[in-house]
């Protein structure tokens, strides 16, 4: 995968150009490695797997989720980080799929260069998808920022970031549409909020069709054929 | 069959199954599921129909589910009273009685050590009991099954461990033109193969997995070459 090394400006209202690659560990159940812009993250799922007593659940699957930063060992920030990822996560996962059971989702960070929250979640729901695991839905997230001039930046980079006046995330659902994360820091009107609301969930609609369209590349790889039965070998 | 081709994400609402659904009783397959009247998806991928009324979704999933009747390849990891803990790749470490080999007897047991790998049946596969597998058929014969000897082991995706298994593979006959040898293949994405030579058995595995990312169709291509993946 290429990850550009400089990124050129991005008009305000798009989002910065997605990527992704698919299974790049080959020990996980699935994992992909996702990048907005210059922002890079590594995600990947394993199970279900064997979970411990003390969190086994008998009416559905435990959910563990974990986030690297690059360098050093995870502080706060990035706990709050993967508290956020592990809250949408719980309403999107089929948890009662497999009880007694045990998903487990990383989150490596590579490089944070602005909206690494919308990207960790975005990587992780991709990772999802191509790790089989059960989903009531699949979700998109998406960062944007007012600056001090008041204007609207979708998806900012992180230099854009310095001049902030307020940052959000929002996370949606696939189906409706629904809001599965509001995230928000610093002063703004409630009309700025909507405004800021409607861009981000038009905005989430290109990255449903990033998924469906990387997911479509990945299959079609392998063209299909009429699958037999899996149990033919006599005994 | 045209429906192969539709990719469907989770949460997607599939009406065509719906449809079929009206008229008669359909099977839900991996990845869909029936939320009150509607069939819902929940995996990422194309949705398969197989006649008259099976349909599936296609997801090259690496984590093996047992379900009732599967041909697994496992690792004995221990015992444990009268059972063995077998490896086989799934949530749980599935079990095998002693009982379930041929000719065993509380007397006679089956001489297994940690290491050493069966291929066995899925006996009893549910979501909230620990997989049971067994050796023999209701028959009491071992027919193919039981403890697999010299060899090599490896792993490989669940769909190879399919796509080999499925009727009349033309991988497996392109490979038997070449060499003779001897191949165990579980649908948990575990394979164990035998020929007549260390080099010959090493040159097997890796044309098995050469095939890994073939679809059916190009495997037809890939099979006339793969006399020259082995003597590499």
């Amino acid at each position: 995968m290429n990850i550009p090394g400089k990124t050129e400006k991005v008009a305000n209202d798009k989002l910065r150009e997605m990527q992704c690659e698919f299974n790049p560990l080959s020990r996980c159940d699935g994992s992909v490695m996702y990048c907005q812009g210059a922002t890079v993250v590594i995600s990947a799922v394993l199970g279900p797997i064997e979970v411990k007593t003390q969190n086994l659940s008998i009416d559905g699957s435990y959910l563990e989720c974990n986030y690297r930063p690059k360098a050093g060992l995870p502080q706060v920030k990035e706990r709050i980080r993967e508290a956020a990822v592990r809250d949408v996560l719980e309403l999107a996962l089929l948890s009662e799929a497999y009880p007694r059971s045990k998903m487990s989702l990383q989150i490596q960070e590579l490089e944070d260069r602005g909206s690494i929250d919308a990207c960790a979640l975005n990587s992780a729901c991709l990772a999802m998808l191509i790790g089989g695991l059960p989903l009531k839905c699949s979700f998109a997230a998406v960062h944007c920022i007012i600056n001090d001039q008041g204007e609207y930046v979708l998806d900012p980079d992180q230099r854009e970031t310095v001049h902030q006046r307020a940052s959000f995330t929002f996370a949606f659902d696939s189906l409706e549409g629904n809001l599965l994360l509001v995230q928000t820091k610093g002063s703004f009107k409630i009309a700025e909020f909507n405004d800021v609301e409607s861009l981000c969930r038009s905005a989430s609609a290109e990255i449903f069709r990033f998924y469906r369209n990387n997911i479509a590349n990945y299959h079609c790889r392998r063209p299909e054929g009429q699958k037999t039965s899996e149990d033919n070998m006599e005994t | 069959m045209d429906s192969g081709s539709a990719i469907v994400m989770p949460g997607e609402r599939i009406t065509s199954i719906e449809e079929v659904a009206k008229e008669k009783r359909v099977i839900l397959g991996p990845g869909l599921r029936r939320l009150d009247d509607t069939v819902v998806a929940s995996k990422a991928g194309p949705l398969r129909h197989k006649e008259p009324n099976t349909f599936w979704i296609d997801n090259y999933q690496r984590r093996y589910v047992p379900a009732r009747g599967d041909l697994v390849l496992g690792i004995i990891k221990g015992k444990a009273g009268d059972l063995y803990r077998v490896d086989i790749g799934s949530a749980d470490i599935a079990s095998i009685p002693y009982l379930a080999f041929e000719a065993a007897t509380k007397k006679n047991r089956p001489d297994l050590n940690p290491g050493d790998i069966i291929y066995a049946r899925v006996l009893n596969a549910s979501a909230d009991i620990e997989p049971e597998l067994v050796c023999v058929n209701s028959n009491g014969k071992r027919g193919k099954l039981g403890l697999l000897a010299d060899g090599f082991f490896f792993k490989c995706t669940l769909n190879l461990g399919r796509l080999l298994l499925r009727e009349n593979c033309p991988a497996l006959a392109a490979l038997t033109r070449e060499l003779a040898y001897e191949i165990a293949i579980g649908v948990n994405g575990r394979i164990w193969v035998k020929a007549n030579s260390l080099r010959e058995t090493m040159a097997l595995s890796n044309a098995i997995l050469t095939l890994e990312q073939a679809g059916y169709t190009e495997i037809d291509k890939i099979c006339d070459s793969l006399g020259d993946v082995l003597q590499a």
